[in-house]
């Protein structure tokens, strides 16, 4: 069932085009990710779906609501964590999610929330004392007081620690188990790879590419890259020598006693080089398939290095 | 949830916030009160105190007349006789040299008449002081002829204040309906800094994303900040009356209404401020220019009437010259409801506050969509 439908967005700001042409539709409990690097048009994309700015051009639809219509039936069917710092600090996490829970019918209990993101603990410390990681999950939890169907989470984990980061994953992870439909931008690969159903790459405003991380990489380039480590130099120039002459193997690289190869066939070249190694007692001390990522999708699409 | 209780859960937050901001608590309620103090202490105590001038006295021919004119002459409380006798001559010039006395007062040597000389340091010859001294010695030696005369005189003068309307208007009650109308001013102009800061954070665009009224938000901040000024009033009223001697005679509802429009006029002046401003140390630094400039233009420690004549109407255009002269009206001289003058002031602090309003409002509508980035 699709929850949300947006088709052909466009948003300009003066003379740049933020958004250029997005379209896409998310389905209900799935956690649908939206990366790109800095200045792709995620945030300025998420707030137009958010009911923030209204864009220039396209459609959102939350099934058969709109925001020109149903502004309130939206807000209320949706939970949106913007910045961590979107909160009142001088009031302490209790506070404010009791606060925020006024201002809808059927708020869940404040308790509930505070336990999920795990703040129970440091309920009635002031916000402004609360650590990154801490901030940030109550923004979830803020996000979460209206038991919305659709949650928005922008960026929920720039400038956590690996342990912060890794909380928040536990908290999305159990969200999504609880049946929720989550929306999330960021970009950390790595994160968009291991919470997300499917993934949206964007860039200049407009969506790359969009699947399942995994049918993603498999539909990279079949080319691999292949690493062995040896005992001796000579070894290793003997060996190098052998898989140059193998079909499946592109091409080879030495670095002292490490061979690297780029083969189309991993299985086939792998084989041929251990029969030649067991026939010559060779001994082969490390071998390694490189993983593809997200990462290499995101560079065989755009033509462009990561950086995070 | 219904209105009302949005109301209640907010204004409780807003509540919360103010108790729990320590500048709301510096700037709106400590510094006010030590600015009042201070300047009571200071001016007040000084207006309380008669003047008196320190003289050397010299007879050096002493004589039934002179002894008797010597002891008028010291029992006078406006002159303070140096060693409480009389003095060589020597010594006198010395001491008016070297400042020790205001002025030295020279008997004529003979009893029957002859002139008195004043002596006075060539500095402060046109000094008040020194003009002082020789009216209350002429004065004196006036009436020394006449009683040598046997005659009384036929007329007298008698020095009487008299204000535009209580006779108690004193300059502790001028400062410190002053300082209550200083204090609402930089309450309503400083206080919108955290609007600022929501914004910067996101915070208002968060609220946005919610079904929250924010017209009930924005009723709960404004009654909390009328809550507080009304704090303010009580706190610096309460002072003044029972620490310094103030008289207050209080027209309730010209105050109410004054109090409202100015509060009213100054928070527009903030929010003006805050939507020209990016960060909150931009608008403190607008607003500190806009209070700086009112503080002394105003006449809130002293009478505008007292500055330069190129200044004033400079003074007659501020907002804050006719709040506190509402105050005044409504505070010190009971002012009723049906005076021009108060409406007029209001209709000043009122096209302020419109013009800062309708202008703040038009930049952040302009703004709001460069302010989502």
């Amino acid at each position: 069932m699709t929850v949300l439908e947006v088709k052909h967005l466009k948003k300009s700001f003066g003379s740049i085009e933020a958004v250029r042409d997005i379209s896409f539709s998310v389905n209900a409990g799935e956690v649908f990710t939206i990366i790109g690097p800095n200045g792709a048009g995620k945030t300025t994309t998420l707030e137009m779906i958010e009911g923030l700015v209204p864009p220039d051009q396209g459609e959102i639809r939350f099934q058969d609501l709109t925001w020109d219509k149903d502004a309130v039936a939206i807000k209320k069917k949706i939970g949106v964590q913007p910045q961590s710092s979107a909160m009142f600090d001088l009031l302490t996490p209790k506070e404010n999610l009791d606060l925020f829970a006024t201002f809808y019918d059927q708020p869940k209990s404040t308790e509930e929330i505070l336990e999920l993101i795990n703040l129970t603990e440091h309920r009635n410390n002031l916000v402004k004392q609360l650590s990154g990681g801490q901030r940030q999950r109550l923004a979830i939890g803020l996000a979460m007081i209206s038991n919305p169907e659709i949650l928005f989470l922008d960026e929920p984990t720039t400038g956590l620690d690996p342990q912060a980061r890794r909380n928040i994953w536990d908290i999305i992870l159990q969200l999504k188990s609880l049946g929720k439909t989550i929306i999330l931008t960021t970009h950390y690969m790595e994160e968009a790879e291991k919470l997300s159903d499917r993934v949206c790459i964007v860039d200049q405003g407009n969506i790359v590419t969009l699947d399942s991380p995994s049918s993603l990489i498999e539909k990279l380039t079949k080319e691999r890259e292949v690493s062995l480590s040896f005992h001796d130099e000579k070894t290793t120039i003997e060996a190098e020598h052998f898989s140059k002459n193998l079909d499946s193997v592109i091409r080879t690289e030495r670095e002292d006693t490490t061979l690297k190869l780029w083969t189309m066939k991993p299985e086939d070249s792998l084989h041929d080089l251990f029969q030649f190694t067991k026939e010559n007692d060779y001994h082969v001390e490390q071998v390694s398939i490189r993983e593809m990522s997200l990462e290499d999708v995101f560079i065989a699409y755009t033509g462009k290095e990561w950086r995070d | 949830m219904n209105n009302w209780q949005q109301f209640k859960k907010m204004f409780m937050t807003q509540l919360k916030l103010t108790l729990r901001e320590k500048q709301a608590w510096f700037w709106g309620i400590f510094f006010p009160v030590i600015l009042m103090v201070i300047f009571m202490v200071i001016f007040s105590d000084n207006s309380d105190d008669e003047f008196k001038t320190e003289v050397a006295i010299v007879k050096e021919h002493p004589n039934p007349t002179s002894d008797m004119l010597f002891t008028q002459l010291s029992q006078l409380p406006i002159l303070e006789v140096k060693s409480d006798k009389p003095v060589s001559r020597k010594q006198a010039e010395k001491w008016v040299k070297n400042k020790t006395v205001d002025a030295a007062i020279v008997f004529p040597e003979t009893e029957g008449g002859g002139q008195f000389l004043i002596l006075v340091n060539k500095e402060e010859e046109q000094g008040v002081t020194t003009q002082v001294i020789s009216s209350v010695l002429d004065k004196f030696v006036q009436q020394a002829n006449l009683s040598a005369v046997g005659a009384t005189p036929s007329f007298d003068v008698q020095f009487q204040s008299i204000s535009s309307g209580n006779a108690n208007l004193s300059y502790t009650d001028f400062l410190l309906t002053g300082m209550i109308a200083l204090s609402i001013a930089q309450g309503g102009m400083f206080g919108m800094v955290d609007l600022v800061e929501m914004r910067r954070k996101g915070l208002i665009k968060r609220l946005r994303m919610t079904p929250a009224n924010m017209g009930i938000f924005g009723l709960s901040d404004m009654i909390m900040r009328l809550l507080f000024s009304i704090v303010q009033i009580l706190l610096l009223s309460l002072i003044g009356v029972f620490i310094f001697g103030a008289n207050l005679y209080i027209n309730y509802l010209s105050l109410a209404i004054v109090f409202l429009f100015g509060a009213l006029s100054f928070n527009a002046l903030g929010y003006f401020i805050s939507s020209i401003s990016t960060t909150p140390n931009a608008y403190m630094g607008i607003a500190n220019i806009f209070s700086f400039l009112m503080m002394f233009l105003s006449g809130i420690f002293f009478p505008i009437e007292t500055m330069p004549e190129w200044l004033v109407p400079v003074s007659k255009v501020l907002p804050l010259t006719y709040f506190a002269e509402g105050l005044r009206d409504s505070m010190v001289y009971e002012t009723g409801v049906m005076s021009s003058t108060l409406w007029f002031g209001i209709g000043i602090l009122v096209i302020w506050g419109a013009l800062s309003f309708i202008a703040g409002s038009l930049l952040y509508k302009r703004k709001s969509i460069v302010a989502t980035r």
